[in-house]
C-alpha cells in the first residue's frame, strides 16, 4: 500500500506495523464459522434464519462501507444506498433476464413481466449485455464506483463536505428512488424485481462470508496503512491536513470510491441472495438506516458496523413479530427512534467503542483518546525518522 | 504499554464477542422459542400486514378487519371447536421483509394459511415463497389481475368487475364521451387504463389524454392545467394514496365542479373522502363492489361492530370488507376440508360461499378469484356514497378479459393444469393456472 | 397554449411560495445554529395535525396559524433542550438524533390520531379562485395566499434579524460565536430561541399546507427534502437565499413538468442543482466561512 497521494516528498515509511488480522478477530471468526458450520439449524435447512444471516451480512458490508467514509474520513453520506441499489439492480436485472429466458413468466412470455406490462416486446438493446453474468457483475461494481468518482469530483474538489454533502447525497438517493419508480419498463418500478431464481442455501452463504472476510481485511489494511492515517487526520482536522501538504480532495474521492465499490458489492450479493430488489433498497431511508447501524455498533471500528447491523436488524425482526410482545408490534418503531437519540447522546462511540472505552478507562483513557494518542505517536515517530539520512531505530532503513 | 494493549485487545475481543452473540443470537433464540410454542389446540392463521412504514396507514385497517373477524369466529365457538390463533407479523412496508416473514410464518409457525399483503409489490414478493413451500395466501386488495397462482386466493376485485359496467353506464347516464385518464405511475393504473381504453373504443368514446403522476405526488396544478387544455368532459382517475386527496381538493379549488367535469374512479373510497373533506368529493363517482352504505343486514352489523371495536370515527371500505369476509371464507374452508394446504387449495376454498356485507360472494373454482357485486356510488356531502346502480347479480372475475387477451385464461379445474401442479416444486416451478386457449 | 403556459408560470410561483414557507424555518436554524433538523418534515406534520384539531373544534385556518406556531415552537423547545443542546458541536450527529426525533414523532402521532388522514378545510374567505381566463383552470385563492404568506414570513424574519436588538445578537453569534460569547451574549439562549422560531415556522407551514391535501402521518418527508434542496441551492448566508432557491426550483419543476413530466422535471432540477453547486459551493447567497 504505497500509493502516494500526497504531493511531493519522499516515499513515506510504514510507521505502524499492525497485524492484518488481529488475534481477537481470528478467535471471533473461528467461533462464528464453527457456530454456523456445525449447526444443522443454520446451514442446510432451508430456514428463514439462514436467509436472514446472509442478508444481514450484506447489510453489514454496506454499513462497513459507510464506516469507511464516515467513521474514518468524516464524510457523512446519506445516499450510500445509491451505490448499493445500483449494484443490486444490475445483478437482479441480469438474473431476471436469464431466468425469464429459460422459464416463461406468469404471463407466458420470455421477457420479464414488468417489461411486458409496459408494452415492450423484447429486451431493449442496451440491456443485452446484462445477459452475461460476468458483464453484469462487472457493471454492478463499475457503475457505482464511476458514479461515486464523478460525484466526488464535483463535490469534494469544491470543498463541499459535512452537512452540505449529507444533504446532497440524501437528495441523490431520493432522485434515484424516483427514477427507478418512474422508469418501470426497465426497473420494475414500484413493484421492484422479484421472482427470479436467487442463489440460496449453503454454497452462496459461504461466498458471502468469504467476501465479508475479504472486505474486513481490506478495510483493516486500508485503515491501518499510511493512507488510513491521512484519512483519519482529514476527519479530525481537514484544514491542517491540507496545510501539511496532503491533497485532501483526492483522498476523499479515493475513499469515497472504495466505499461505493464495497457498497455495490454488498448490493450485488444481496440481490443474488434475497431474490427481491425494490426501489427502497436505493432510497434515502435505507441509506440513513445504514448510518444508524454504524453509529450503534461503533464508528471508526471495523467490527462495529457488523454488531450494529445484527443488533438493530435482529431486534427489528423480533420486535415486529407478535410472538414476542403483541402490543408492541404496532409501536416498536418508537424504541428505534429512542435508540438513535440515545446512541448519539450517551454512546457516541457506539457499542464497540464504548465497551472499549470502559475496558481501557484505567489504562490510557477512552478509545478515541487512545486512537488519537496512537496516531500522534505514529506521527511523532515518523517525524523522528524523517530527517535525511536518519535510520529507523534498530532496523535497516526501508 | 504493550502488555496493556494486548490485554485490552483480549478484553475487547471478549466484549465484541459478547455483543455479536447478543446481537446475532437474540433473534435465533426467540425464533426457537416461537418454534417450540406451536403445538396446541388452536388453528394458526398468519396475518401479514404492514403496521409500520409507508403503507401502514392503509394496511392497519385491513389488519383490524381481519382481527375483528377472527374475534367473531372465536366468540361463536371457533372452527369445529378449535379457536383461531392469529400470528401477527409486521413486514414494515418492505418487500423483502414480506418474503422473509412469509417464510417464517409457513416454515416456523406452521400456519394453516396467511391473510395478508396490500400492494401488488408485496404480493409478488411473497408468491414465490408460498408456491415453493405450498402455503395458502388470501389477498384482499383490488388489483390489476393477469395472475393466478395455485397458492393464492384473490378476494379483491379485478378490473373487469369494476370497469365493464362502469364505462357504458357513464356513456348512457352521464352522457359523457370525452375522457381524460390520470393515474399514479405504476402497474395497476397502467393496466386499468389499458382496459379502460378498450372499453372507450367499444362504446365510441374519445380518449383525450393519459397522464401518470409519481406515487405520492400531491402537486396537481400541472395536471389540472393539462386536463383543462384537453377539453375532456370527465376524468377517469386511478390515483392512489395521498394523491387522491390532493387531486380532488385542487381540482375543486381550480374552479372545476362535479357537474361540469366529474371524476370517475375505481379506487376512491370512504377513507379518502373522509380525509379530503366530503364537500370536495361530493358529486364524483366511484365504482366498487362495496360501500359503507350498502343496504344489507350483514353490512349494518359489520359496520356497527367495526365502529364499536375501533372507534366511531372509523369508516369501512371495500378492501377492508374483503379482508373481513376472506377470514370467514377461510374459516369455512378449514371447517370443510381441514388444515392441510392441498386440501384447502383443491377442496376447501374453491367454490366456498359466504354472505358478505356486500352480498353473497363466492370463490371461483377455475381461477381462484372471487365473484363480487358491482356498484356505482355518487359521493354525498357527508362523505358516504349514494349507490346509484347495482349489478343484478354478482360478477364473474376474469383475470384475462376476453376483449384484450382472447387467447389466455386460467383454469384450475383443467386436468393438464392439475397434473402439472401435482408435480413437486423441484421439478415444476410453474404454479400458475394460466393456459393458452 | 399561451394561456396554459401563463397559468403554469403562476403555478410555479405558488409552488415556490409553499417551498419558502416550508424551508424558511429549516434555513434559519441551519444558518444560525448550524444544525440541519431532519425532523423538520415531522414538525410540519405536527403543525398540520394541530390545524386539523383546530378545524375539528370549529376554528378556521387563521386561528390555527398562531396555534400551530406556538405548539410546534414548544415542541422545538423540548427537542432543543432535550437533545440538540448537547450536540451542537457535532453537526453530523445532530442529523441522526433529529432523525430519531422524527421517527418518534411519527409513531406518537399515529398513536394519538390513528391512521386515518385528517381533513383540514380552507376558511370560506379563501375558498374559490381568481378567474383570469374565461374557462378553468382558474387561479385558486390559496395559491395567492401562499405567496403572500411567504412574503410576510420573509418580511417578519427580516425585521427580527435586522431591525431588532435580538436580531443583532443573532447575527453576531452567526458571524463569530466565541467572540459573541466573550462579549456577554448568551449564545445558548440565542440558539434556543432561533430553534423555537424555526420550528414555529414549520408549524405554520403545516397549518397552511394541510388544506391543499390532508394531514397524514407521512406527509413530512417530501417537504423536508425539498427544503434541503432550497437551502443547498439558495444558501443561508443571506435571507434572500430562501426565496431565490424556492423560486428557481418551483418554476423550473413546474415548467419542466409541463413540458415533459413530473419525474423528469425533478431529475433535471436535481442535476441542475448539482451543477450549480460547482459554481456556488455554499449556495447562491452562501456565507463564505473563514477557513
Amino acid at each position: 500500500m504505497t500509493i502516494n497521494l500526497a504531493g511531493g516528498g519522499s516515499t513515506p515509511r510504514k510507521v505502524r506495523r499492525a497485524r492484518l488480522i488481529p488475534i481477537w478477530a481470528l478467535i471471533l471468526g473461528a467461533f462464528v464459522l464453527s457456530l454456523i458450520g456445525t449447526s444443522p439449524h443454520y446451514i442446510g435447512s432451508d430456514s428463514y434464519v439462514v436467509g436472514l444471516i446472509g442478508k444481514f451480512l450484506c447489510f453489514a458490508i454496506f454499513a462497513l462501507s459507510i464506516d469507511l467514509i464516515w467513521g474514518f474520513t468524516g464524510i457523512l453520506s446519506l445516499g450510500q444506498a445509491v451505490y448499493f441499489g445500483i449494484g443490486a439492480y444490475m445483478v437482479a436485472l441480469s438474473m431476471k433476464l436469464n431466468y425469464t429466458l429459460e422459464n416463461a413468466t406468469r404471463y407466458g412470455s420470455n421477457i420479464p413481466d414488468f417489461m411486458e406490462w409496459n408494452g415492450l416486446t423484447e429486451v431493449p438493446a442496451f440491456m443485452a449485455p446484462l445477459l452475461s453474468t460476468p458483464v453484469a457483475v462487472a457493471l454492478a461494481l463499475a457503475i457505482p464506483t464511476l458514479l461515486a468518482f464523478i460525484f466526488g469530483v464535483i463535490t469534494f474538489k469544491r470543498h463541499i463536505y459535512g452537512v452540505y454533502c449529507a444533504v446532497i447525497t440524501l437528495a441523490e438517493a431520493l432522485i434515484l428512488e424516483r427514477f427507478i419508480v418512474e422508469y418501470q419498463a426497465y426497473t420494475g418500478g414500484f413493484n421492484g424485481i422479484t421472482d427470479y431464481s436467487n442463489l440460496r442455501g449453503a454454497p452462496f452463504l459461504w461466498v458471502i462470508i468469504a467476501v465479508t472476510v475479504v472486505c474486513l481485511i481490506g478495510a483493516r489494511a486500508l485503515t491501518h496503512s499510511r493512507i488510513g492515517t491521512v484519512l483519519k487526520s482529514i476527519r479530525d482536522n481537514d484544514v491542517r491536513a491540507e496545510f501539511m501538504g496532503y491533497n485532501v480532495a483526492n483522498y476523499r474521492i479515493f475513499v469515497f470510491c472504495v466505499s461505493a465499490f464495497m457498497a455495490a458489492g454488498a448490493g450485488a450479493m444481496y440481490a443474488a441472495w434475497v431474490g427481491i430488489v425494490s426501489f427502497l433498497d436505493a432510497g434515502p431511508m435505507f441509506s440513513v438506516e445504514g448510518v444508524i447501524w454504524t453509529a450503534v455498533g461503533g464508528r471508526a471500528t471495523l467490527i462495529g458496523p457488523f454488531i450494529g447491523t445484527f443488533l438493530v436488524r435482529g431486534l427489528e425482526f423480533v420486535l415486529s413479530s407478535s410472538a414476542w410482545l403483541s402490543w408492541l408490534s404496532e409501536y416498536w418503531q418508537f424504541f428505534m427512534g429512542a435508540l438513535f437519540i440515545a446512541v448519539v447522546l450517551w454512546i457516541p462511540d457506539g457499542i464497540v467503542g464504548t465497551i472499549g472505552n470502559w475496558l481501557r478507562k484505567r489504562g490510557t483513557g477512552t478509545l478515541s483518546q487512545i486512537r488519537d494518542d496512537q496516531d500522534r505517536l505514529a506521527h511523532d515517530r515518523q517525524r523522528d525518522w524523517d530527517p535525511a539520512g536518519g535510520t529507523k531505530p534498530g532496523k535497516d532503513p526501508v | 504499554m504493550r502488555k496493556v494493549r494486548r490485554r485490552s485487545f483480549l478484553q475487547g475481543s471478549g466484549a465484541a464477542l459478547g455483543g455479536l452473540v447478543l446481537g446475532g443470537g437474540a433473534p435465533f433464540y426467540f425464533a426457537r422459542n416461537i418454534a417450540k410454542a406451536q403445538e396446541g389446540d388452536t388453528i394458526k392463521v398468519g396475518i401479514l400486514h404492514s403496521l409500520s412504514g409507508t403503507i401502514a396507514i392503509i394496511e392497519t385497517s385491513l389488519h383490524n378487519a381481519e382481527l375483528l373477524a377472527i374475534e367473531e369466529i372465536n366468540a361463536a365457538g371457533g372452527i369445529n371447536g378449535k379457536m383461531i390463533e392469529p400470528v401477527i407479523e409486521d413486514p414494515q412496508s418492505l418487500v423483502q421483509v414480506f418474503a422473509e416473514k412469509a417464510k417464517k410464518l409457513i416454515l416456523n409457525d406452521k400456519v394453516t394459511a396467511v391473510l395478508g399483503c396490500y400492494t401488488s409489490a408485496s404480493r409478488q414478493s411473497v408468491l414465490p415463497v408460498f408456491e415453493e413451500y405450498n402455503g395458502v395466501l388470501l389477498y384482499p386488495t383490488l388489483y390489476e389481475a393477469q395472475e393466478c397462482s395455485k397458492n393464492c386466493f384473490y378476494t379483491g376485485a379485478v378490473p373487469n368487475q369494476q370497469l365493464d359496467d362502469f364505462e357504458p353506464w357513464i356513456v348512457a347516464n352521464l352522457d359523457r364521451k370525452k375522457c381524460y385518464m390520470i393515474g399514479s405511475n405504476y402497474i395497476y393504473p397502467k393496466e386499468t387504463n389499458r382496459e379502460w381504453k378498450a372499453l372507450l373504443e367499444k362504446s365510441g368514446a374519445e380518449n383525450m389524454g393519459e397522464e401518470y403522476a409519481p406515487l405520492g405526488h400531491t402537486e396537481f396544478s400541472t395536471v389540472i392545467n393539462n386536463i383543462a387544455n384537453s377539453g375532456a368532459d370527465y376524468v377517469f382517475s386511478t390515483l392512489v394514496g395521498d394523491s387522491i386527496v390532493a387531486f380532488y381538493k385542487q381540482f375543486k379549488q381550480s374552479g372545476f365542479t362535479a357537474e361540469d367535469v366529474p371524476i370517475c374512479t375505481p379506487i376512491t373510497t370512504e377513507q379518502e373522502t373522509a380525509a379530503m373533506g366530503a364537500e370536495n368529493a361530493a358529486g364524483h363517482y366511484t365504482s366498487f363492489n362495496y360501500f359503507q352504505t350498502v343496504d344489507t343486514p350483514e353490512n349494518k352489523s359489520f359496520v356497527e361492530r367495526y365502529k364499536a371495536k375501533y372507534g366511531a370515527n372509523e369508516v369501512t371500505n371495500a378492501v377492508m370488507e374483503a379482508a373481513y369476509f376472506q377470514t370467514y371464507l377461510l374459516a369455512q374452508a378449514i371447517a370443510k376440508s381441514g388444515t392441510e394446504a392441498d386440501a384447502l387449495i383443491f377442496e376447501g376454498l374453491p367454490g366456498q360461499e359466504f354472505n358478505a356485507p356486500q352480498g353473497p360472494v363466492k370463490i371461483d373454482e377455475k381461477n381462484h378469484h372471487t365473484w363480487l357485486w358491482a356498484r356505482i356510488g355518487k359521493a354525498r356531502e357527508d362523505g358516504q356514497f349514494d349507490i346509484v346502480w347495482t349489478s343484478k347479480e354478482r360478477i364473474r372475475p376474469d383475470p384475462w378479459v376476453d376483449y384484450l387477451y382472447p387467447n389466455k385464461d386460467c383454469d384450475f379445474t383443467n386436468q393438464s393444469v392439475l397434473d402439472r401442479l401435482k408435480k413437486p416444486w423441484s421439478e415444476e416451478k410453474n404454479r400458475s393456472g394460466t393456459m393458452d386457449i | 397554449m399561451w394561456q396554459q403556459l401563463f397559468m403554469q408560470c403562476l403555478n410555479g410561483l405558488g409552488v415556490a411560495g409553499i417551498l419558502v414557507i416550508a424551508a424558511a424555518g429549516l434555513a434559519i436554524i441551519f444558518g444560525v445554529a448550524g444544525v440541519i433538523n431532519m425532523a423538520h418534515g415531522q414538525f410540519i406534520m405536527v403543525g398540520a395535525y394541530t390545524a386539523a384539531l383546530v378545524d375539528e373544534l370549529g376554528g378556521n385556518m387563521f386561528m390555527s396559524i398562531p396555534i400551530a406556531f406556538v405548539v410546534v415552537a414548544l415542541l422545538g423547545l423540548i427537542v432543543e433542550r432535550g437533545v440538540i443542546q448537547w450536540i451542537y458541536d457535532r453537526p453530523l450527529e445532530t442529523l441522526l438524533a433529529t432523525w430519531g426525533v422524527g421517527i418518534i414523532l411519527e409513531v406518537t402521532m399515529k398513536f394519538i390520531f390513528g391512521t386515518l388522514g385528517r381533513k383540514v378545510d380552507w376558511p370560506d374567505l379563501l375558498d374559490g379562485s381568481i378567474r383570469i381566463f374565461a374557462r378553468p383552470p382558474h387561479f385558486p385563492y390559496y395559491r395567492v395566499f401562499h405567496v403572500v404568506l411567504a412574503i410576510v414570513i420573509l418580511a417578519v424574519t427580516f425585521y427580527i434579524l435586522y431591525r431588532t436588538r435580538f436580531g443583532l445578537k443573532v447575527r453576531t453569534v452567526r458571524r463569530n460565536r466565541s467572540m459573541a460569547s466573550c462579549l456577554g451574549i448568551d449564545t445558548a439562549k440565542i440558539d434556543m430561541l432561533i430553534f423555537m422560531y424555526g420550528s414555529g415556522l414549520a408549524g405554520i407551514a403545516g397549518a397552511v399546507i394541510a388544506p391543499i391535501k390532508a394531514a397524514t402521518i407521512d406527509m413530512g418527508f417530501s417537504y423536508s427534502v425539498n427544503s434541503y434542496m432550497v437551502i443547498v441551492l439558495g444558501g443561508v448566508g443571506n435571507l434572500l437565499g430562501i426565496p431565490t432557491g424556492s423560486f428557481l426550483i418551483g418554476e423550473a419543476e413546474t415548467l419542466l413538468a409541463f413540458r415533459y413530466n413530473t419525474v423528469i422535471g425533478q431529475l433535471l432540477v436535481f442535476i441542475a442543482i448539482v451543477i450549480a453547486i460547482r459554481v456556488f459551493p455554499r449556495g447562491i447567497f452562501g456565507y463564505q466561512e473563514r477557513r
